[in-house]
Parts: C-alpha cells; structure tokens; sequence
C-alpha cells in the first residue's frame, strides 16, 4: 500500500495535528449549517433551492434541476455550477480550519465533485436506473439494468476505482479532497433530520427500532470483537499489537475502531492505518454484493436488510450508503410487484444500527486500554489509560445527527400544522446535499481502494483473517441477528 | 517504518501465546454478549414492535 494511502486513511493527517478542530467537529458544523439553513423554510425563505437534483433520464437535458422550483430559472446546469461554487466555497473554508492547503484542496475537490457527480449523472441513464414496466414506457426503452437512480453511487464508486487502480497518480494528485470520513459525517449530520421526519409519521415503529438497535451493540462488541480477536490470535498467529486492532476494525465500525483501539493499547500508529486500509477495500466488496444479495433475498424484509447492512458493512461510510443502495433496490422491486413502501425506514435502521455502534467505540476503547496497560503491556501510571479519553475518542459527529433528529422531531410534531405541514419540503432540500455527500464519500471510498498495490506489498495474511472473519461470521451471524429482531417487521406503506 | 519491513515482521512475528487476562476477556466477552443478546431476543419476544 502506497503511503499516500495510508496517510489518507490515517488516523490524523500531519497537518491536522495543529488544526483548531478536527474533522469530526468540522462534520457538525457542516451538517448543521446545511439543516438551520434548509428550515429557513418554514418561514417561507428559501436558501438552498437552488442546490442541484438529478432525475433518471434519457434525454441529458432534463437530468438535472433545482430542487425548489423557486429557483427553476436558473437551470439544471446552472444549478449544478452553483452548487459546485457554493460546496467548493464552505469545503475550502474547511479545509483552511483543518490547516490543509487551501489551494491544492480546491483543485482536487474541483475533479472529485465533477467526476463523482459525472458518475451520479450516468448512474441516472434510464437504461441503468429505470425500474418498472411504467417508467420504461415512459422513457422509450426495451431493457434497463434496474439499478435504482441510487446505483448512480455504484458508478461513483466504480469510477473512484478506476482511477485508484489505472490511474494512480492522478489519485494521488486529488488526495487532498478525498475524505469519504468527512464527507459520510456531514451527510449523517442531515440524515438526524431526514430519518426524524420519516419517524414522526411512525414513532412507535420508530421507537421500537431504536431499541432493537441496543441488540447490534451487543453483536458487534462482544460477540464478534472476540471471535475475531481469538481468530487472529489462535488460528493466525498475530501478536496481540496487530489482533486487538484488526478485531475492531472487523467487527465494530472499521477504520474508527481500528485506529480508537490502536491508540488505546499503545500500539505503533502503522498498524491501525494498515488495518483502516483493508476495512475501506474489504467495505468496497461489501458495497457492490450485498445491497444486491438482499435485494434478491431480502426483499420481503425490507428492515431486515437494512439492519444487516448496519451491522456487515464496515466503515460509517460505507455502511449508511449500502443502506442507502439497499432501499432503493429493495423499494424498487417491492413497487414492481405493486407494493410500495415508505422510503427512508431501510436507510434509518442501516444508520441508527451504525450510529449506537459507534457510540460506544469511545468505551470499549478505555476497557481495552485499561486491560493493555494494567496487565498485558503494564505501563508507568502516567501513560496508564484514563477515563477522559473516552470523551476524547467519541466520535463528535454523533452529536449533530442526535440535535438533527431531536430538532425534526420537535418540528415535525410539535408546532402548529401550519408549520409541521412545510417540515418535510425544509428537510427536503438538506437531503438534496446529504446524497451529494453520499456521492463523494463512494467516490472517494473508490480512489482509497488500490486493489494492486495492497496485493503486490503482500500483506495476505492480514487479508485472509480479514476475509475469514468477514464473510465467514460477521456477515452471516448479522443476517441472522437482523432476522432475529427486525423479522417481520415491514415499513408504512406510501401513502 | 517502510512497507517491506512490516511485511517481514507480519511474517516472522514470534509466537505470543494467550495470556490468561486475553482468555478472560476473550471468555467474558462472549458469555456476557451471548447472555444479553438471549435477554434481548426473550424481550423482543413479549414486547413485540408497535405501530
């Protein structure tokens, strides 16, 4: 693996460690500043109308449009320059908060957004995306893949690997904008408020799920992190510096796990990179065979399939967009057979089962860290692990779908209809960015993914306990989890 | 630390064997989660989804 990738991966970026906030909190700021400025809605203000929305199509022209037809006037393509110059302004300032270099930011971030929204756009042809008979006719066409207008994410991601793969130095040249951890946390930062407003309509259903998600934490802390930890050790041979990461980044949240466990017990700082860079290739494989798999198995339960991705996809990011694939596959097919379900409950279980998960990376980080350095690598007491650190390791970004969720909530079903009833239109064009961010992060998981390289450098034996675990328990053991306590249970169906 | 050199270490890492403080965990871990995870489901059970 190339050490551009690894620094990438990286648990912090050299220029990072100087930085005023971190990409944690910079997700927060994003995110809410995205939510506060789409409710300028409710008091019949309109500020981000004019971000861009693609519709499946076969005539280019009519693929792209404003969200709101406020701001129709400027056009599709208007509408996607404006949106480029408005992201490309907020990521930069971004950038300059992280200490990145600005300039070199906003040159690559200029060829990420194209190519990834390129991506998006082809995605969108309605030979790949239509899906029913009705939307065939409509656009002229004998035949379509199916795939969903959101399998324009597979095309982002699939373009992203081309160019890790065939063109490695022009991934290499774009780094700086490729941040599928920042770009993930700002669009889950939105999704608070698009999963709230999906729940009002629903909050039994909705409550019942979030406790079932109490389940996943149990799976994913202590079930699997020791299967996969004694795997490592017993039928593999690792020492315990190289297990105890590996069994995180396998079993809990991927590469914030990893590199929240390599520091907990002191190990070297290579060894969760190393680690955090086979999670993202291995989350890649995820991402393009099982939302198909459930697809084809799950579709007749539909929560099911989004919990499984919650708890087999590694990686926020990767996990949330497989939740995201995973419903439109699954909708799709439901409405061909004339069912159709409300969209949103697959996405939200997918992300609430990722977001209790790393809620508590933060803990079981201070419980390793406290094994480590009190009995296996006893430390002197000053570099002993202590309890701030668990604050210190709380992914931040959490912070900003909760307020998100609490305040759509609130809105949703605790103002006067006249209000309630423009919630969703607000909370409309915030999800308009959370997808635009679903498509960077694919994209960026992508030019992360050299599949050659990390062939080449030979680090088979940490692919083969990766693989073994993977496929071999953590995802059939989710599938039988998810089937365990979100079996049965179907979403509203569209009103 | 250059890549080659990690390679090497993954290679030739001498044995460690589990440490007693590794079983328990390793133990514990998985009766504890296997436990509440038998807990959950029985309250899954009888406390079905609402609507």
């Amino acid at each position: 693996m190339s050490d551009t990738i690894l620094n990438e991966i990286g648990p912090q970026r050299a220029d990072a460690v100087t930085a005023p906030i971190n990409e944690d909190w910079l997700a927060v700021v994003l995110g809410l500043a995205i939510f506060v400025l789409a409710l300028a809605v409710l008091v019949n203000v309109d500020l981000i109308g004019w971000v861009v929305t693609t519709s499946v199509w076969s005539n280019l022209g009519q693929a792209l449009k404003t969200t709101s037809k406020d701001f129709s006037s400027l056009g599709g393509f208007g509408a996607l320059i404006a949106t480029y110059v408005a992201l490309l302004a907020v990521l930069s300032a971004g950038a300059a908060s992280l200490k990145a270099n600005v300039t070199r930011f906003a040159l690559a971030f200029t060829a990420v957004f194209w190519i990834a929204y390129a991506s998006w756009v082809i995605g969108n042809f309605a030979n790949f995306a239509a899906v029913t008979p009705a939307e065939q006719q409509k656009f002229g066409i004998s035949w379509s893949l199916k795939l969903t207008n959101e399998g324009g994410y597979i095309f982002a991601l699939i373009a992203g690997l081309i160019i890790a793969n065939f063109f490695p130095r022009f991934a290499e040249a774009v780094r700086e904008a490729v941040r599928p951890e920042l770009y993930i946390k700002v669009a889950i930062v939105i999704l608070g408020g698009v999963f709230a407003v999906t729940a009002a309509g629903k909050l039994g259903l909705a409550s019942s799920l979030i406790l079932r998600g109490v389940a996943a934490i149990v799976e994913a802390y202590l079930i699997y992190w020791a299967v996969v930890y004694f795997v490592a050790r017993k039928w593999f041979g690792f020492n315990r510096e190289w297990a105890a990461p590996l069994a995180s980044g396998i079993s809990i949240c991927g590469v914030s796990a990893a590199i929240a466990t390599g520091a907990a017990i002191r190990a070297r700082p290579v060894v969760p990179v190393l680690v955090s860079s086979l999670v993202v290739i291995f989350a890649v494989v995820e991402v393009l065979i099982l939302p198909f798999l459930a697809q084809a198995f799950l579709a007749h339960e539909p929560l099911v399939a989004g919990a499984w991705m919650g708890l087999a996809v590694k990686t926020d990011g990767a996990a949330v967009a497989a939740g995201g694939i995973t419903e439109s596959l699954i909708l799709a097919k439901n409405a061909a057979e004339g069912v159709n379900y409300q969209p949103g409950w697959i996405l939200g279980t997918a992300a609430t089962i990722k977001v209790f998960i790393d809620i508590f990376i933060g803990i079981w980080a201070f419980v390793l860290g406290y094994i480590w350095t009190n009995h296996i690598n006893v430390t002197p007491d000053q570099d002993k692990a202590k309890i701030r650190e668990i604050w210190q390791r709380f992914p931040k970004f959490i912070i900003g779908f909760l307020i998100t969720f609490v305040v759509g909530l609130y809105l949703a079903l605790g103002t006067p209809v006249d209000i309630a009833k423009k919630v969703p239109a607000a909370i409309g064009e915030a999800n308009t960015f959370r997808v635009i961010f679903f498509i960077l992060t694919f994209f960026s998981i992508g030019v992360l993914s050299n599949f050659k390289t990390l062939w080449q450098e030979g680090f088979g034996k940490l692919a083969a306990v990766y693989l073994l675990s993977l496929f071999g328990f953590v995802v059939w053991v989710g599938l039988l989890i998810s089937w365990l306590f979100f079996g049965g249970i179907t979403p509203p169906l569209a009103s | 630390m250059a890549h080659s050199d990690i390679r090497e270490e993954l290679h030739r890492a001498p044995v460690e064997p589990l440490l007693p403080i590794e079983k328990k965990l390793i133990g514990w871990s998985l009766t504890i989660g296997l436990v509440l995870l038998a807990a959950l489901a029985l309250l899954n059970h009888y406390a079905p989804v609402t609507f």
